[in-house]
């Protein structure tokens, strides 16, 4: 467990010495702040007409926050087995007496603390609206809890991913790539499979679409949490796999 | 003599220090489909000795120390550490092993006090006594002036020290070093030699190398390997001895007959005249088996003296691990021809 806490720590402490972490955080709250902008000013012009918050309409309704998604959760988790490999820093975290378990949860707790501090400064926009407006806080906090479960699942993702390769690149590239096929999988099995047909049930499940749209709206349903935690467990489960697959290579 | 050599040579039980084995390797075998990388080594590390693990490059010389760390897994074959086999229990036998990888890789971006506090604590020393072993390790490697400094911005120099530190930072009764001396200045590679030396008179040492002067300046024991194969073990001197002619070389001042009246000495098989000219005689005596080369050199020196010459230099050649592993690898690549 120490052995955990300690390479998470270095994983954050390193991030954050680099330019990359700034200028992600940075890229980060200006594409948030225009995505927020343009959701206010949606609401501003047809706002009686829509029945939904700006808040729902923020989190996950529209396709910058996906979009988003896609850019971010890839640039976190590129670095986190592959730039190891690249260096050959993994030889020295690999014979240190800590198990590969320990390595992959430290390190995917690492990117995860840093995705949810990138989502912090946002509580702003709640501030902004509370001004104006009665806000629930249910389904605020339910939204944001949505946010933090698609980001933990794709961020798993990502690090099975890093895991795979040497190059951050190709690691990018890859978690991109899977995160995009495994949003779309989703979205058009949801649109366009028959209602009540297996492919249509499976989807509604994938889709991260429907899922931030209940958890936007302040509805909780353990099934998207299990299907979650699921996606995650496997994936870091692949990941710990791989890095130990080297050990017979 | 190879052919001996090569059977697994090693000293009686008698001539080993009465100290256990901390590092049992037994059959270690790892292969690539057809290839194979280490072949069936077996040898063992003893509480402070320090220990040569010799090989050409491409000898399967750091393969075996990544078993040995648990960064690879062997194909067959057992490590035992401190008594604990390292597949049955990884996160323990790890835990007694200081490792330091070929090249050492360490993180850039890392201040070098922040660096041994990580691995540290990833090696799970107290954390009350963190900052303590840091300093500790530090100043075995004399880098206690680099602790603030960015690795990235070491010399090679220092950050093999800091490698090195990183090894002993949670006092491991074992250090296992992939040839921590590459890539280094004659000055470095002398202070990393002395700084090898003095960590085997605490614990146990295993140091790979391809330089046999290396060996000769640092080890107790010496292991060589080559094409995978365990060519030889034992005491350095041991192996040492059993290299082929010893010869004492004489240069000095004199009448070429000089030759003559030295092949009377006892020892000297025959001599060899190497060149002459300008006054000055140069001989090669090739020494008898068993033959003791100060004494000869002494009496050479007597006869030189008695002669009328004047002795300009004297000085015993061969003997050297040198030609023991020219012999040794001679032999396997001879083997490896055979069954081709």
């Amino acid at each position: 467990m120490r052995g955990l806490v300690a390479i998470c720590k270095r994983e954050l402490l390193s991030f954050f010495v680099t330019p990359l972490a700034w200028v992600l955080f940075v890229v980060f709250l200006v594409a948030q702040g225009l995505h927020f902008q343009l959701v206010i000013e949606h609401f501003a012009q047809n706002g009686l007409l829509s029945d939904q918050t700006p808040l729902q309409a923020f989190f996950g309704n529209t396709v910058f926050f996906y979009m988003v998604l896609f850019l971010f959760v890839p640039a976190l988790t590129m670095r986190a087995f592959a730039e190891e490999r690249a260096r050959g820093t993994l030889e020295a975290l690999v014979t240190s007496p800590v198990s590969t378990t320990e390595i992959v949860v430290a390190k995917y707790l690492a990117v995860l603390l840093t995705y949810a501090a990138m989502w912090v400064p946002t509580l702003l926009y709640v501030v902004v609206l509370g001004r104006s407006g009665p806000i629930d806080f249910g389904a605020t906090a339910s939204a944001y809890a949505g946010a933090l479960l698609v980001g933990a699942t794709y961020l798993a993702v990502g690090i099975l991913m890093s895991s795979l390769t040497s190059s951050q690149l190709v690691a990018l590239s890859l978690s991109g790539l899977v995160l995009l096929g495994l949003f779309l999988v989703g979205l058009v099995g949801e649109s366009f499979a028959k209602d009540g047909t297996a492919l249509h049930d499976v989807a509604v499940h994938v889709s991260a679409w429907a899922t931030m749209n209940d958890f936007a709206a302040g509805i909780v349903d353990t099934r998207r949490v299990v299907f979650a935690a699921s996606l995650i467990l496997v994936s870091l489960y692949g990941a710990v796999r791989s890095v130990e697959a080297a050990r017979w290579s | 003599m190879s052919a001996r050599l090569s059977s697994g040579i090693g000293a009686s039980e008698a001539e080993r220090p009465r100290v256990k084995p901390v590092l049992e390797v037994r059959h270690l075998e790892k292969r690539y489909g057809r290839v194979s990388a280490v072949d069936d080594v077996t040898f063992e590390v003893r509480e402070r000795q320090v220990v040569g693990f010799l090989g050409p490059n491409g000898a399967g010389k750091t393969t075996t120390l990544r078993m040995l760390a648990g960064y690879l897994a062997p194909t067959r074959g057992h490590v035992r550490v401190m008594g604990v086999d390292l597949e049955d229990d990884p996160r323990g036998a790890k835990r007694a092993i200081g490792y330091m990888p070929e090249g050492v890789p360490l993180y850039p971006e890392m201040r070098v006090e922040e660096y041994l506090r990580f691995r540290a604590e990833l090696k799970g020393v107290a954390k009350k006594s963190v900052a303590a072993f840091v300093e500790e390790a530090l100043a075995l490697v004399k880098a206690a002036d680099v602790k603030e400094r960015l690795v990235g911005e070491l010399s090679k120099g220092t950050r093999q020290r800091v490698g090195l530190a990183d090894a002993l930072v949670a006092r491991p009764p074992i250090l296992i070093l992939d040839e921590p001396t590459a890539g280094l200045d004659p000055n470095q590679i002398r202070e990393m030699r002395a700084l090898v030396r003095s960590l085997g008179k605490e614990r146990a040492v295993l140091v790979s190398t391809h330089i046999l002067s290396e060996v000769e300046a640092t080890c107790d024991r010496v292991v060589v390997i080559g094409k995978g194969k365990l060519l030889a073990e034992g005491p350095t001197a041991s192996i040492r001895a059993k290299a082929s002619p010893e010869a004492v070389e004489v240069l000095a001042r004199g009448p070429s007959s000089l030759a003559e009246n030295l092949r009377a000495v006892a020892g000297v098989a025959r001599i060899e005249i190497n060149a002459a000219g300008e006054g000055l005689v140069a001989l090669r005596c090739v020494l008898r088996e068993g033959a003791e080369a100060g004494l000869v050199a002494e009496e050479l020196a007597a006869r030189v003296q008695s002669a009328g010459a004047q002795l300009r230099e004297l000085r015993a050649t061969g003997g050297g691990l040198e030609e023991v592993f020219g012999q040794l690898t001679d032999a396997v690549d001879a083997r490896a021809s055979r069954d081709v």
